[in-house]
C-alpha cells in the first residue's frame, strides 16, 4: 500500500505542476500578435519620393479613393460620387483611377524602374467586375455594380476562383500610373493580407510624384 | 543413450513423487509441435498465479496444482500458438499438449477491444491488427499510409483546401476515434485530425476495432477505434538512423536513441520530411498539391520502481508548415505530454492513473513580414484511472473514469474568442470467461459535458465461442458523439460568401452498431467473414437555415451503414505469402432524404510477397494494391437552398506499389519502391482521386547502429 500512496502522490503531484500555468494552453510567446492596422499613409520619405500604403479594402461594397499629393484614405460606399480630389482607387484587388492610364513595367524593384513609353491602358466601365455581394457564389451567380475599373492596374493580383479556395497570384511587378494633371506615380501591391492572414488588408509601395 | 535415458525416467519418477507429496495434486505431462517432436523449454503456467515451469528436452513437464478452483493451464513456446486447458481439481491424467506454428500472428497481444491485455486470438471484439513488420514493408511514414495500403474501406481524400477527410465504411474522420496508447488527440480541420502527427516512429502496431467502442471510450467513438501503441524498449541500448528520398523532392529523415539502464528505459525519435509542391497534369477540384515539412519528436521515459511500480512520462512535439500560398504558410504544432502509473497490487489487482496533456495549434505565417499569428488553439487536460480485478482467475473486471478540461481558442468563434467544456465519465465492463469455448463480456458508460448538459449511457455486449479451429463472434454496441464547442458556438464568415453558426441545442449523433464475425485458422491460413449493421442517428452536419440566411449546424436524419468483410491470408515456409481483404458498404437513407456521403460500395487490398531470409542477406518484395471502386452520391445545386440535388458519380480507381526491402548486412535495410506502378493518372482531379501525376520511384535506407556491436 505504500506504494500506491506513493504513486498516487507522484502522479497527482506531476498533474498539479502540468495543469495549474497551462489550462488554457503551453508556448504562447511563440507566436507574434498581430498588429492592427489603420488604413493610412506610413514610412513617407519625402526625399525619395516614396512611401507606403495600408488600406483595409475587406469590404466588398466600399471604394478606397487615394490622393497621393495630400497623402489621404477616403472611403466611400460603391455607389457614392468620389470625392473632390483623388488619384486611384482600390476595391478589394479591383483598381480604377481618376481619368489616368496605367502601363505594367517589367520591373518589381523601385531602383531599377524604368516608365514605359506606351501601352497604358485607360479604366473601362464595367458591369461584371466590380462585385459587391459575394453571397450568391454557391448559386453561380454574383451580384455587380457597374463602375469604372482599371484592367492593367488590377493585374496586380490574380485571383482564380476556379478552384476553392481560390489561388491568388501576385504580379509583383510595378505599375506606372499617368495621372491627368500630367505627373506620374508607381504603384506596387506588396500584400494583400495583414499579419493574422485577412485577405483584403493591402500593403502598396509607391513612388510619386516622379521626377522626369 | 539407454543408460541416459534411464536415468532421467528414474529422477522424473521422484521428482512427481515429491511434488504428489507436497501439494494437493499435480499434473503432468508432453508439449510436443503437431508432428510430435518435443519443444524443450516451452512453458507451462497456471493462469492467474505465480506457478510454472519449463519443458524438459523430451518435452516433458510436472506442475503442482492448486488446493481449490479449476485452474487453466496455459502452454506457450515462441514462434507457435499457446494453448488452454481448464482441469479439474485434484489429481490429473496426463495432460499433452500439441501446439501449432503462429504463422498468421495469433499470439499477438492487443488492448483496445477491452482495455485489458488479450491475446488477439482470444480477443472477445474483432480486432485487426497492424504490425511493426506491416509498417516497414509499406514503408508507411504515417498512419494514413499504413491505413490505406492494408485495410480496405478506408479512403483518404481532400476536403476543401486540400485538408485530408477520412471516410472508413460509411464513417468520417470525427466519427473514429484515433488514439495513441489510448490517449486521445486534440485538434481538428474540417472534423479530421491531423493524421500526418502520427507518425510511424516508434510504433509497435495498430490496433483497429470497427464499430462502436463508446462503452469503453465515449465520445466519437462512433464509427470505430484506431489505437497506436509504442515500442517498448527492450535492449540495452539501440540507435537507428534512416532516410528516404522519392519523387517530387520527397524526403524524410529520422533517428531513434534508446537505452534501458536498471529502472530505467528511454527512447528518443526525431523525424524530418518535406516535399515540394506539385503541379498536376489534368484539370481538377485544385490545381497544385501543396508542399510541405514537418518536424516530429517523442521522448518516452519508464520508470519500474519495483516489479510491481512503475510509471511512465512521454513529451511530444510536432511541427508542420504547409505552402498553400506565397504569401503565407499554414503552419501546425502539436506539443503532447503525459506521466502514468500502474501498480499490480497482487496477481488481482491492478490499478493505473494517469494525465494526459496535449495542444494543437494553428498559425499562418506571412512570408514578407515574418510573423507567426496564431488563430486556434486546442488544448485538453484529461485525468483517468483504470482498475482491473480478476476472479477465479479468468473472469476480468474493468472499471474506470475520465475527467477532461477541452479548451477551443479558434479563428471560427466570434471575435477569435475561447470556449471550454469539462467532460466527466466513467466505466465498468465485466470480461466472463465461464469457460475455455465460451467468452461474453458486458460493458456500461456512463459520460456528462458540462457545456451541453447532456448525458449518455453507452451499452456494449460481446459474446465469442470457440469451436475447433473456428471462433464466433457476435456483439452489439452503442456509440455516442457528443456536439463539438466548434459545433456549438461557431461563427464564422466563409469568405463573405454566407456565415457558418454553431447551435448549442445540438443533440448527441448516436449510434448502435451490431456485428457478427467467424474466424477460421488452420496451419497456415487464416479467413475471417464479418457483417455488419449501424443505426446512425441525429448526425451533425450544417444545413442552410432560412431564418439566419446562414449555414447551421443540425442534427440530420438517421443513416443506416450496412456491409460485409473478407480477409483471407497465407504464409509457406517457402517466403511466400498473400493477404486479400475486401468490404462491401452499403448506406441507406429515409425515402425523400439525399444521401451525400461518398463512400465507395467495393473496396479491396491484396499483399502477394516473397522473401527469404538468410544470415548476411535477406529480402522481401511485395507487391500491394488497393482497388475503390467507382461512387455515385448526390450534391445539392444550391448551398442557399436544400430542395434540389444532383446525381453525381466519381471514378473508381486502382493503384499498385511494388516495394523490395534487403537486408545486405547485419543492421542495414534497404527499401526501393515503385508506387502507382501501372501509372495511373486521373483525367480529372476530383478531392477523392488519388493526387498522383504516375509511376513514382522512392528509397530509402536504414541503419540500426547497435547491431554493428551485438554479438
Amino acid at each position: 500500500m505504500r506504494s500506491c500512496s506513493l504513486a498516487a502522490r507522484c502522479v497527482s503531484g506531476a498533474m498539479a505542476l502540468l495543469s495549474l500555468p497551462a489550462c488554457n494552453g503551453l508556448f504562447e510567446n511563440l507566436y507574434d500578435e498581430p498588429a492592427a492596422v489603420d488604413s493610412g499613409f506610413e514610412v513617407v520619405d519625402p526625399a525619395k519620393h516614396t512611401g507606403r500604403i495600408r488600406i483595409d479594402a475587406t469590404s466588398y461594397t466600399d471604394w478606397n479613393y487615394v490622393d497621393l499629393r495630400n497623402r489621404k484614405i477616403t472611403t466611400l460606399p460603391v455607389e457614392a460620387e468620389a470625392p473632390a480630389s483623388w488619384d486611384f482607387a482600390v476595391h478589394r484587388y479591383d483598381a480604377k483611377t481618376n481619368g489616368g492610364a496605367v502601363a505594367e513595367t517589367g520591373s518589381g524593384d523601385f531602383e531599377t524602374l524604368a516608365l514605359p513609353a506606351d501601352g497604358y491602358v485607360e479604366d473601362e466601365w464595367t458591369t461584371d467586375r466590380i462585385t459587391v455581394d459575394m453571397s450568391h457564389m454557391m448559386d453561380g451567380y454574383l451580384v455587380y455594380a457597374d463602375s469604372y475599373c482599371n484592367a492593367e492596374l488590377s493585374k496586380w493580383l490574380d485571383v482564380d476562383t476556379s478552384t476553392m479556395p481560390p489561388v491568388y497570384t501576385a504580379s509583383k511587378r510595378i505599375y506606372a500610373l499617368r495621372l491627368q494633371d500630367g505627373t506620374a506615380a508607381a504603384l506596387r501591391l506588396t500584400g494583400y493580407m495583414d499579419d493574422a492572414g485577412v485577405k483584403g488588408m493591402l500593403t502598396i509601395d509607391y513612388l510619386y510624384p516622379i521626377e522626369p | 543413450m539407454n543408460i541416459a535415458r534411464k536415468t532421467g525416467g528414474l529422477l522424473w519418477a521422484a521428482l512427481l513423487w515429491t511434488m504428489q507429496a507436497a501439494a494437493q495434486g499435480y499434473v503432468s505431462g508432453t508439449v510436443t509441435d503437431m508432428s510430435g517432436t518435443p519443444l524443450p523449454g516451452a512453458t507451462i503456467t497456471i493462469q492467474g498465479s505465480a506457478t510454472g515451469t519449463t519443458a524438459d528436452a523430451e518435452g516433458r513437464y510436472a506442475l503442482p496444482l492448486p488446493a481449490k478452483g479449476n485452474p487453466i493451464l496455459n502452454a506457450t513456446f515462441i514462434g507457435y500458438r499457446s494453448e488452454a486447458r481448464m482441469l479439474g481439481t485434484g489429481g490429473q491424467g496426463p495432460v499433452d499438449f500439441r501446439l501449432e506454428e503462429d504463422v498468421i500472428g495469433m499470439e499477438q497481444v492487443v488492448v483496445t477491444g477491452t482495455r485489458t491485455p488479450r491475446l488477439l486470438k482470444d480477443a472477445p471484439i474483432v480486432t485487426r491488427v497492424l504490425t511493426a513488420d506491416d509498417i516497414r514493408k509499406v514503408d508507411a511514414t504515417h498512419i494514413g499510409d499504413l491505413l490505406q495500403s492494408e485495410l480496405p474501406g478506408i479512403e483518404f481524400s481532400y476536403a476543401m483546401n486540400q485538408q485530408v477527410s477520412l471516410n472508413m465504411q460509411g464513417f468520417g474522420g470525427n466519427s473514429v476515434l484515433f488514439l495513441v496508447d489510448g490517449e486521445r488527440l486534440a485538434g481538428e480541420t474540417l472534423d479530421n485530425i491531423d493524421y500526418t502527427r502520427l507518425n510511424m516512429d516508434n510504433v509497435e502496431r495498430v490496433e483497429i476495432v470497427k464499430g462502436a467502442a463508446s462503452s469503453l471510450y465515449g465520445s466519437n467513438a462512433v464509427g470505430g477505434v484506431v489505437n497506436l501503441i509504442s515500442k517498448r524498449q527492450t535492449e540495452a541500448w539501440t540507435a537507428n538512423l534512416n532516410a528516404r528520398c522519392g519523387a517530387h523532392n520527397e524526403q524524410r529523415y529520422g533517428g531513434s536513441a534508446g537505452f534501458k539502464a536498471g529502472k530505467f528505459a528511454n527512447t528518443l525519435n526525431v523525424q524530418h520530411t518535406s516535399v515540394n509542391s506539385v503541379t498536376l497534369k489534368n484539370a481538377g477540384d485544385y490545381s497544385t498539391v501543396y508542399g510541405s515539412r514537418t518536424w516530429n519528436f517523442k521522448e518516452r521515459l519508464t520508470y519500474d520502481a519495483t516489479e510491481k511500480l512503475g510509471f511512465t512520462a512521454r513529451a511530444g512535439y510536432f511541427f508542420r508548415e504547409r505552402n498553400s500560398s506565397e504569401a503565407s504558410k499554414e503552419r501546425y504544432r502539436d506539443f503532447s505530454g503525459g506521466i502514468s502509473g500502474r501498480y499490480d497490487i497482487d496477481d488481482r489487482n491492478r490499478l493505473e492513473i494517469c494525465y494526459s496533456f496535449d495542444q494543437y495549434d494553428k498559425s499562418d505565417y506571412g512570408v514578407r513580414n515574418k510573423t507567426d499569428v496564431r488563430d486556434y488553439s486546442n488544448v485538453q487536460h484529461i485525468v483517468r484511472g483504470l482498475y482491473n480485478r480478476t476472479f477465479a482467475q479468468r473472469h476480468t473486471l474493468t472499471v474506470g473514469g475520465d475527467f477532461m478540461r477541452d479548451y477551443l481558442m479558434s479563428y471560427q468563434f466570434a471575435d477569435n474568442g475561447a470556449k471550454h467544456q469539462y467532460t466527466a465519465d466513467a466505466f465498468a465492463q465485466f470480461d466472463w470467461n465461464p469457460s475455455l469455448k465460451f467468452n461474453l463480456v458486458a460493458g456500461l458508460r456512463f459520460d456528462r459535458f458540462s457545456e451541453t448538459g447532456a448525458n449518455r449511457l453507452s451499452p456494449k455486449l460481446g459474446v465469442m465461442y470457440k469451436a475447433g479451429n473456428c471462433s464466433l463472434r457476435g456483439s452489439y454496441a452503442g456509440g455516442f458523439r457528443a456536439p463539438t464547442l466548434k459545433e456549438m458556438y461557431m461563427n464564422f464568415d466563409m469568405a463573405s460568401i454566407f456565415m457558418i453558426y454553431g447551435n448549442p441545442e445540438l443533440k448527441s449523433e448516436t449510434s448502435h452498431n451490431f456485428s457478427l464475425s467467424a474466424e477460421y485458422i488452420r496451419g497456415r491460413w487464416s479467413l475471417t467473414a464479418t457483417g455488419f449493421y449501424n443505426l446512425v442517428d441525429n448526425r451533425i452536419a450544417t444545413a442552410w437555415n432560412r431564418q439566419l440566411n446562414g449555414m447551421q449546424y443540425v442534427n440530420m436524419a438517421a443513416l443506416q451503414v450496412a456491409g460485409a468483410e473478407a480477409n483471407a491470408a497465407v504464409k509457406y515456409p517457402c517466403g511466400i505469402g498473400m493477404r486479400l481483404s475486401y468490404v462491401y458498404t452499403y448506406e441507406h437513407i429515409r425515402k425523400g432524404q439525399p444521401l451525400t456521403s461518398s463512400t465507395r460500395p467495393h473496396t479491396a487490398t491484396a499483399r502477394i510477397e516473397y522473401g527469404r531470409d538468410w544470415k548476411r542477406y535477406g529480402f522481401n518484395l511485395a507487391l500491394s494494391g488497393r482497388w475503390l471502386s467507382r461512387v455515385e452520391t448526390d450534391e445539392y445545386t444550391s448551398a442557399a437552398s436544400y430542395e434540389e440535388t444532383e446525381r453525381v458519380r466519381y471514378p473508381g480507381y486502382t493503384m499498385w506499389k511494388l516495394t523490395l526491402s534487403q537486408r545486405i548486412a547485419r543492421g542495414i535495410d534497404l527499401t526501393a519502391a515503385v508506387d502507382n506502378l501501372f501509372n495511373y493518372v486521373p483525367s480529372y482531379y476530383y478531392n477523392n482521386s488519388p493526387a498522383t501525376l504516375g509511376t513514382t520511384l522512392s528509397v530509402g535506407l536504414s541503419v540500426d547502429i547497435d547491431r554493428f556491436f551485438r554479438k
